[in-house]
């Protein structure tokens, strides 16, 4: 309901999203004009899909172009992201730097949407900001820590079980399904202590701006004592969660778009797939949602504390007059 | 007294029985095959091989040492016209002795070294060697033997051994040799070894090289050849443990259980050039008959990983569909068996070929709509043709098979097994996923994507084992089919069909050279395609034509001037049409040489140009960039790149997203 009661937060999230990739997919756009020139290939590359294009195109790409794979068609661009982040696919530095600027994006507007939600009123749009604002420096501090484990899990972490460990386990083995059992497992493994660092995480956000901390060190020591003291619930909320990530997945799996031709059908896959992306935003603003809704049930102490000055709408007959107080 | 009559006589025979039964366990006597199989030849016998290098051998598994030892009586008769005072084996497994051999080296320079675990190496000891003399008492060569490396001189090679006998052997005379040897088996190396409790067993016994006129033709092992050699009769004797499954080169004509706990298993065959053998627990034993109303009958048994239990039916319908469409197109497959494996996991042994036994290739998330495991099983089968019968020299001239292979094995993909998909894997490679939108298509087949990058890489006739090895498949597969391909579409199936059947008639059981089929192109099309052999065989030159610039403007009230250029980008040259077209759909059909730069061609007409397109019908499939063989008036590329750049945006925010989990 949090979520609901506050569709300015998705729209904004949206709008980030939007406009991080619409620049590198102009970027694309042009190289594939630029391959394509004046040929006939065009054609048919617009009415379905020249793959031997396709191939010829990526064969000269560098960069960015060097993404532009199959794996882009319908539920296979799921498979494909997931799959590179599990197995520690390196990404090429245009898409990398775009990653870390989204990464930054959210961590600014992280303060702004656990205030909105922690306080579950309106608070307008420079309410918004100034939160984000707020807790911005301290995220970013939260972030540093965050990111040092996040680097060493996938530095170190990552290739001792999915090179070392799993080269070793499965070196003498000669049926795949054991191997692919064995990845699995790492899989698991290692998603688990992704969501568990990612748990921490979450909740020493919660606990920064719930509490109004200012140590991030100590909201990190703060989010563990209150998982290892509400173990069940916080797992739970967390498993409910990943299923309906689950559900939707199962979904969109259903009904991605093909590749049809470049007329109404392209809009109407892109609009379709913009509703996807903003279903995960849903989810993801759902998720951040209910672990403060069950922070604030089950913390006594946990009432909104931070408290910025609230901001009243103006009348008519103060903004004929001149600047408000607040702006004074 | 008569009652008791009948009972002491059954008495009697109970105990004859017993008696009988009791001495079989005793001394093992060899049993017929449960399928009563014999090594009857269906090969008539004017088409048979010279069957000058012919080899008995008794082996046997050591599974807990990963030894075999093996004796080896080998009769081999001098078929040049020449005469030899040497004998020289191919020793293959002792590629994997150590880092220094040139296979390793080879693969160390072009980066493609990992460095083997310590259980990885192999090797092949020569125990004792002895040639019967002209008085019939053997001669103990032993000491003689010595190592060679003819191609690169590397003194740390042990791959080819030279036994200088003493004498000379004279044409078509005979010389009789006994070795007893043991063998370490590699972990998996270049398709042959040991993982768990399956075994691929190929280049395992000493073999000979083959004498030519000019010497004897044994190349060392190198990270990008084959094999060659002489073609024979090979009885082999396997024995292993019994609970082992075993599949071979040949028929299986008898078995027997050894009071050991082993087994031993008896495969022949005729007109062979080499033998393989695999063994495993796991196997599952099936059969089929391939029947065809003009071709004879094939008995294609298949043994099967429990894993891939599912896709029995997918490599025999892929058998199936290369024993009827090679049968017809080339010639029949003469041997009456072949033997399919399903390779495990991990032991690369997939995807090669041996002489009435082949490896496939299948993975246990498998998906119908794609090729796997019929693609790889369809290119090994087919190489009974390409290899089996007709048996180049892979070392020199491996494009000949493979290639030849490789293109034949794209059309019956094309004809028997479409529609099928690409695909890619996710998650370390084990979950496939089809693009339902793409299919494959001949040219896939054909594998231009790849030879696209790496076109110059090597002229092919420069002999294989010299290629560069990180690219030498690209030469010899990738390149052969498409020239291949493009002959094809030129000519037209039918005369290379004609080509290719008149070359395996003429050279099966025998050792052709490139300039024997280059005769028989001559032959069967009436001119020599020299020009195109210069290009495509003896050059490394890239082919890709293109429109360098398309103008059409109006120069009075009633004409257009459409000017069309266009371009020869690359070295090699090959004739292609060019053809206008007219806004009032007319065309124009011009024949250019492709010899200059460019050409230059003019119009005048009452409308504008719409479009030129180079090589229309895309008859040169070796162009590198066919995009650019076209232009157009009215582009539709801002369509094109509008509607696949925001599916790559959709797939960018989605990994936006998923990376939006660390926030």
């Amino acid at each position: 309901m949090r979520t609901f009661s506050a569709p300015g937060i998705a729209a904004t999230v949206f709008v980030l999203t939007f406009l991080l990739a619409l620049p590198l997919a102009i970027m694309m756009r042009d190289a594939l004009a630029s391959h394509l020139g004046g040929s006939l290939a065009a054609e048919t590359a617009a009415s379905g899909i020249n793959y031997d294009w396709w191939q010829e195109f990526t064969a000269q790409a560098t960069g960015l172009g060097s993404t532009f794979t199959p794996g882009i068609i319908g539920f296979a661009t799921v498979l494909d992201n997931i799959s590179g982040l599990l197995d520690a696919r390196a990404r090429v530095a245009t898409l990398a730097a775009a990653l870390m600027l989204y990464l930054v994006g959210w961590a600014f507007l992280s303060g702004g949407i656990l205030d909105r939600y922690a306080r579950q009123r309106p608070i307008r749009a420079h309410g918004f900001f100034a939160a984000s604002g707020v807790y911005g420096f301290r995220f970013l501090r939260l972030a540093v820590v965050a990111g040092l484990v996040y680097w060493w899990l996938f530095a170190y972490v990552h290739p001792w079980l999915f090179d070392t460990q799993f080269e070793k386990l499965t070196r003498g083995m000669n049926a795949e399904r054991t191997a692919f059992l064995v990845r699995a497992i790492f899989y698991l493994l290692f998603s688990a202590i992704l969501f568990a660092v990612n748990l921490v995480v979450d909740y020493t956000k919660v606990r920064i701006v719930v509490e109004d901390r200012r140590s991030a060190l100590g909201a990190v020591g703060a989010a563990m004592r209150f998982i290892r003291n509400h173990p069940r619930q916080v797992i739970a909320l967390y498993g409910l969660n990943g299923l309906t990530f689950l559900g939707l997945m199962a979904l969109w799996a259903l009904v991605a778009p093909g590749t049809g031709g470049a007329g109404l059908s392209m809009w109407a896959g892109f609009v379709l797939a913009q509703f996807y992306i903003i279903a995960r935003l849903l989810m993801k603003l759902q998720f951040i949602a209910s672990q403060i809704a069950l922070f604030q049930a089950n913390l006594a102490h946990a009432t909104y504390v931070s408290a910025p000055v609230p901001a009243w709408p103006d009348s008519p007959a103060a903004e004929a007059i001149g600047p408000t107080p607040q702006s004074a | 007294m008569h009652t008791l009559r009948p009972f002491a006589a059954a008495l009697l025979l109970c105990g004859a029985i017993l008696v009988a039964l009791t001495a079989q366990q005793q001394t093992p006597v060899e049993q017929p095959a449960a399928s009563g199989a014999t090594s009857a030849n269906a090969i008539p016998a004017d088409e048979r091989s010279p069957r000058n290098a012919n080899y008995e051998i008794d082996a046997r598994l050591d599974e807990d040492a990963k030894t075999i030892d093996g004796k080896a009586t080998i009769r081999w008769r001098n078929i040049t016209d020449d005469a030899t005072t040497e004998l020289q084996f191919h020793l293959y497994w002792n590629a994997w002795r150590d880092a220094e051999s040139t296979w390793l080296r080879e693969r160390r320079i072009a980066g493609l070294y990992e460095p083997p675990p310590p259980d990885a190496w192999s090797s092949m000891d020569i125990k004792s060697l002895r040639v019967r003399d002209a008085s019939g008492g053997m001669r103990d060569l032993t000491k003689e033997m010595r190592f060679i490396a003819p191609d690169d001189g590397n003194v740390r090679d042990r791959t080819v051994m030279s036994v200088p006998l003493g004498r000379r052997v004279e044409p078509n005379e005979g010389v009789e040799i006994v070795m007893e040897w043991t063998a370490k088996i590699p972990r998996p190396f270049a398709r042959t070894g040991w993982i768990g409790d399956y075994y691929f067993i190929a280049q395992w016994f000493p073999k000979l090289g083959v004498l030519e006129s000019d010497g004897w033709n044994t190349h060392q092992f190198h990270a990008a050849t084959e094999f060659f050699s002489d073609f024979g009769v090979y009885d082999v004797r396997l024995t292993v443990p019994r609970r082992f499954v075993i599949g071979a080169s040949g028929r299986q004509t008898a078995r027997t259980d050894n009071a050991d706990g082993t087994t031993t298993h008896r495969y022949q065959q005729e007109d062979i050039h080499d033998f393989a053998w695999t063994a495993s627990p796991d196997f599952l034993d099936q059969t089929q008959r391939f029947e065809h109303p003009t071709l004879p009958a094939v008995d294609v048994r298949l043994l099967l990983l429990p894993e891939h239990r599912g896709q029995a039916d997918r490599y025999f319908a892929a058998v199936n569909a290369v024993l009827k469409r090679y049968g017809e197109w080339f010639g029949a497959y003469p041997y009456g068996h072949i033997t399919i494996i399903d390779p495990a996991f991990q032991s690369e042994s997939d995807g090669m070929e041996y002489p009435t036994l082949v490896t496939g290739r299948a993975r246990w998330l498998a998906l119908k709509t794609t090729q796997l495991p019929e693609s790889t099983t369809a290119h090994e089968v087919g190489h009974q043709w390409w290899y089996a019968m007709v048996a180049t020299n892979e070392f020199e001239h491996a494009w000949m098979d493979e290639g030849f292979n490789t293109y034949a094995t794209a059309r019956v993909m094309a004809e028997a097994m479409n529609p099928n998909r690409i695909e890619s894997r996710y998650f370390g490679g084990f979950v496939p996923w089809s693009f339902r939108d793409i299919p494959v298509t001949r040219i896939d087949n054909d594998r231009l994507a790849a030879f696209r990058l790496n076109s110059e890489a090597d002229a092919q006739w420069t002999p294989t084992y010299q290629y560069w090895p990180a690219t030498a498949s690209i030469i010899s597969y990738n390149k052969t089919a498409l020239w291949m391909h493009t002959l094809e579409r030129r000519h037209g199936w039918p005369t290379v069909q004609r080509i290719m059947s008149t070359y395996f008639e003429r050279w099966k059981f025998k050792h052709p050279t490139p300039s024997d089929f280059f005769d028989i192109v001559r032959e069967v099309t009436g001119h020599g395609h020299y020009w195109f052999f210069d290009e495509v065989y003896r050059s490394s030159n890239t082919f890709d034509y293109g429109v360098q610039e398309f103008r059409s403007e109006r120069i009075d009230d009633k004409t257009f001037r459409t000017a069309v250029v266009v371009r020869r980008y690359g070295e090699a040259t090959f004739p292609v049409d060019v053809v206008t077209t007219f806004e009032n759909g007319e065309q124009i059909k011009e024949t250019w040489d492709g010899q200059e730069r460019r050409a230059i061609y003019q119009y005048e007409r009452p409308v504008k140009g719409a479009t030129v397109q180079v090589d229309p019908d895309r008859v040169l499939l070796l162009d590198v960039a066919y995009t650019n063989n076209s232009r157009t008036l009215t582009p539709s590329s801002g369509k094109a790149s509008l509607k696949w750049s925001l599916a790559w945006m959709v797939w960018l925010q989605d990994l936006m997203l998923t990376y939006g989990f660390f926030v």
